[in-house]
């Protein structure tokens, strides 16, 4: 009978420190480790480094292609050195940033549910059953930010002096030290467990620090001592203007990371457990395309929750427009990390206008990317629905009209996020956008966003029981890619006109016309997929009596019996799936 | 330090916890005697399961102390003391039911698999399913193969949290009599449960209502039935 406490006695007052032999964990976890790695298929973890290798290639080439390889003349080059330390340095606070963050809620180490619950709770040291888990994660993502940061290094050489190998080096060690900065801040936050408002806090000083570095070299003004982020830029920049300050980021990372790994073990279990759950679902969802849930866990994570009461009142009274009305009531309740979020993403969106404005074209990429992320908050109130359907389908509103109806209010506050992008676009400074093309451009691109956005929450995740299964496996595989990728690219083809705009002034054609259409089209695309939510279901019906019509006159043909049933199936299916097609 | 005998198994003083703002336990004052079983009932939403996991060390408290058999709730040493029974099972996916007694048993300095690992097994039904994966069982088998990494392991406290939900009428059976071992061989065992039958073997019953004791003494099931409401 097992009714004992391997903890020792207290009488003598002498106890171990850890009442369990503490290799016994590593025996444990080498044994499990062995027969996991025994299972695994030499087939299969061929096919991974063969996939990891071509998603790679895929990906050196496409930046290949639009960094270009003209090289900079000596005027940019000099704005390169005196801008690049500052804009990176900002990059390098939104790193720490990140990683504050991550770690005030446990970050960002995600262990095994099953650890958390028998082995965090066992009489063994915590630390060290933590570290390995936490140094095979530093490890890994190290590497990456090593090939990665070499690889931004091979591209500079293209366009910058001084020798290839130096590029590559500097953009290796500029790498791997951001990365260690984030997880070694966020180690040593989980840790110690720092308040997540002291985190925040930390976080929004570094962030506003660099970011007014950034506004000083860019417009000049009050003198602000740099940034600590721009030693992570002079490291990047090292082969153009070498500072002996930039080793201090080294350094600092070092501490970090070595700091971090020290007290990995102070980790709280509840954030811990929290994470673990929080993160493999979204692992889940996120190999699903499924967008929305993602989402929603990672707000969870976030502990980004509605605000219990709104910003502003909306009037109590009987409401003329209820979906007007339900729509504010949501958005008003926004905490205030969302909507500082909204707002970062339509400064980053004005920025890249910028960029793409000054000859770097591929930055209006960004822009749509930027204010689809943002999309994807503002149609909350559509997705609310969506998330619901049998509250939905209680309502006597057609589905399609009920969520136009809700839009509303998400286009009024993109429509405010296309202000603001076009606006940071415009203020004086380098790479200044005429003010009515940056907002133009931000006001098509956000709403564009928001109808890409929309129809990721409408459509959902994809069905497995669809009609996928009707069609060749190859086309299926391209379908899935373009139900993937069609709201980024509707929400980027919003900013594309910017680019045209440039080019007729550079040519010095009159640039309102050719514009204009365009904007005008990305509207009817725009307008397009709200129609396409509106008459949906009667897409999906006439779909749906479509394929029986097929499945009767096939099952016909072929006197098949199996085709009735499968037919049988498809109807039983519930309402959800339907829905989903 | 007093003797083992005068320590309590639990001792729960002015602890509190609540949820974004809205309290879910406490401040709450509780003591549990070396030996004692105890049923802590109380309506979904009293803070049974928060008060279970704030023992156990899986949740933090807002304020107070905790102390398990004089130490300090979490320790390392607290731990060594403590078995705790979730009302979730979470279970590894490449681990049968034999290899996980192993693993977690030894992680507790207990003796691994062996023969009463092989005897609770079972009683619970779970003998002809030792060796397969609990990643593939239902909802009660999972809760069984739970129970028996819970009991194959030294401790002196039991945290139980709704233990019957899902067993099938064998299970309950077995449990309840392992359970009545367990104290009879002189673990301290706190159950959160609405179930009658358990009631009526406990020394003591301690109802909570919006996270604070709302009762404690003797109580019979259906005076225990009263007390949540039911």
């Amino acid at each position: 009978m097992p009714v004992d406490a391997v903890a020792p006695s207290t009488e003598d007052g002498t106890v171990d420190a850890y009442p369990v032999d503490p290799g016994l964990l590593d025996d444990l976890r080498r044994a499990r480790r062995r027969r996991r790695v025994a299972e695994i298929h030499w087939v299969d973890a061929l096919y991974r480094v063969y996939m990891a290798g071509l998603v790679g290639l895929v990906a050196v080439a496409l930046i290949a292609g639009t960094v270009g390889d003209t090289p900079l003349t000596a005027g940019q080059v000099g704005d390169v050195t005196a801008h690049g330390p500052a804009v990176i340095g900002l990059v390098a606070a939104l790193a720490v940033a990140v990683g504050l963050r991550s770690g005030s809620r446990g970050g960002p180490l995600a262990v095994e549910p099953g650890d958390v619950r028998h082995i965090l709770l066992a009489p063994v040291d915590r630390g060290r059953a933590l570290r390995g888990p936490a140094l095979r994660q530093v490890r890994s993502a190290l590497f990456v930010a090593l090939l990665v940061g070499a690889a931004v290094g091979r591209f500079a050489d293209r366009r910058l002096p001084e020798p290839v190998g130096a590029w590559i080096l500097a953009g290796a060690v500029a790498g791997v030290t951001l990365v260690a900065l984030s997880l070694g801040a966020a180690l040593v936050t989980s840790g110690r467990r720092l308040p997540r408002a002291a985190a925040s806090g930390v976080a929004a000083v570094l962030l506003a620090w660099s970011a007014l570095d950034v506004a000083r070299v860019a417009v000049g003004g009050a003198p602000v001592p740099a940034s600590p982020g721009r030693a992570v830029g002079w490291l990047a920049l090292a082969p153009l203007d070498l500072h002996v300050a930039s080793l201090g980021a080294v350094a600092v990372a070092v501490v970090l990371v070595v700091a971090g790994l020290a007290g990995v073990g102070g980790l709280s279990v509840e954030a811990a457990e929290r994470r673990t759950a929080l993160v493999g679902q979204i692992r889940f969802a996120a190999t699903l395309q499924d967008v929305r849930t993602v989402l929603v866990l990672r707000r969870q994570l976030a502990a980004d929750r509605p605000r219990a009461r709104p910003w502003l009142r909306v009037g109590r009274g009987p409401a003329r427009f209820p979906a007007w009305r339900r729509g504010w009531n949501g958005v008003l309740r926004f905490p205030a990390v969302r909507v500082g979020r909204l707002v970062l993403l339509a400064v980053a969106a004005g920025a890249a206008f910028r960029g793409a404005w000054s000859g770097t074209a591929p930055l209006v990429a960004l822009a749509g990317v930027a204010l689809w992320v943002g999309a994807l908050d503002v149609v909350e109130p559509v997705a609310e629905e969506v998330d619901h359907p049998s509250r939905r389908q209680s309502y006597p509103v057609e589905e399609g009209a009920l969520y136009v109806r809700l839009l509303a209010v998400p286009l009024v506050v993109s429509i405010l996020l296309g202000l603001l992008a076009g606006a940071v676009a415009a203020l004086p400074g380098g790479g200044r956008v005429p003010l009515l093309v940056g907002l133009a451009a931000g006001v098509a691109t956000a709403l564009s966003a928001c109808a890409g956005a929309l129809g990721n929450v409408v459509a959902g995740a994809p069905s497995g029981g669809d009609e996928l299964g009707l069609i060749a496996p190859e086309v299926a595989g391209l379908r899935m890619v373009l139900r993937a990728v069609w709201p980024v690219v509707l929400a980027v083809l919003g900013a594309l006109p910017l680019l045209v705009v440039e080019a007729d002034l550079d040519a010095g054609r009159p640039a309102a016309g050719m514009a204009s259409a365009l904007w005008l089209a990305v509207a009817g695309l725009a307008a397009l997929v709200v129609a396409w939510v509106h008459q949906r279901e009667a897409i999906a019906e006439w779909w749906r009596q479509a394929m029986d019509a097929a499945g009767q006159g096939g099952a016909g043909t072929r006197g098949d019996d199996d085709g009735d049933e499968d037919e049988d199936e498809d109807d039983s299916g519930d309402d959800e799936e339907d829905e989903r097609r | 330090m007093s003797s083992p005998d005068e320590v309590p198994a639990l001792r729960v003083e002015d602890v509190h916890r609540a949820y974004g703002g809205v309290p879910a336990v406490g401040p709450l004052d509780l003591e549990v005697a070396a030996g004692e079983a105890v049923a802590l009932i109380g309506h979904n939403g009293s803070g049974k399961s928060t008060l279970l996991r704030i023992v156990a060390g899986l949740l933090d408290a807002d304020g107070g102390e905790v102390e398990v058999a004089g130490w300090e709730g979490g320790s390392v040493h607290a731990r060594a003391t403590t078995s705790y029974l979730p009302d979730d099972p979470v279970l590894y996916d490449d681990l049968s039911v034999a290899e996980h007694v192993e693993y977690v048993s030894r992680l507790f300095g207990g003796d691994g698999f062996d023969g009463y690992a092989e005897d609770v097994a079972g009683r619970l039904g779970l003998a002809e399913r030792i060796d397969d994966l609990p990643s593939r069982f239902s909802r009660g088998l999972r809760q069984k193969a739970s129970l028996l990494l819970g009991l194959a392991r030294p401790f002196s406290l039991l945290l139980v949290d709704e233990p019957f939900v899902g067993l099938d009428a064998p299970g309950r059976a077995a449990l309840l009599g392992l359970l009545a071992e367990v104290h009879h061989d002189g673990a301290a065992v706190v159950v959160a449960t609405h179930d009658p039958e358990f009631v009526e073997r406990v020394d003591r019953v301690v109802a909570l209502r919006d996270g604070e004791v709302a009762f404690d003494g003797v109580a019979t099931p259906a005076e225990a039935l009263r007390l949540v409401g039911a």
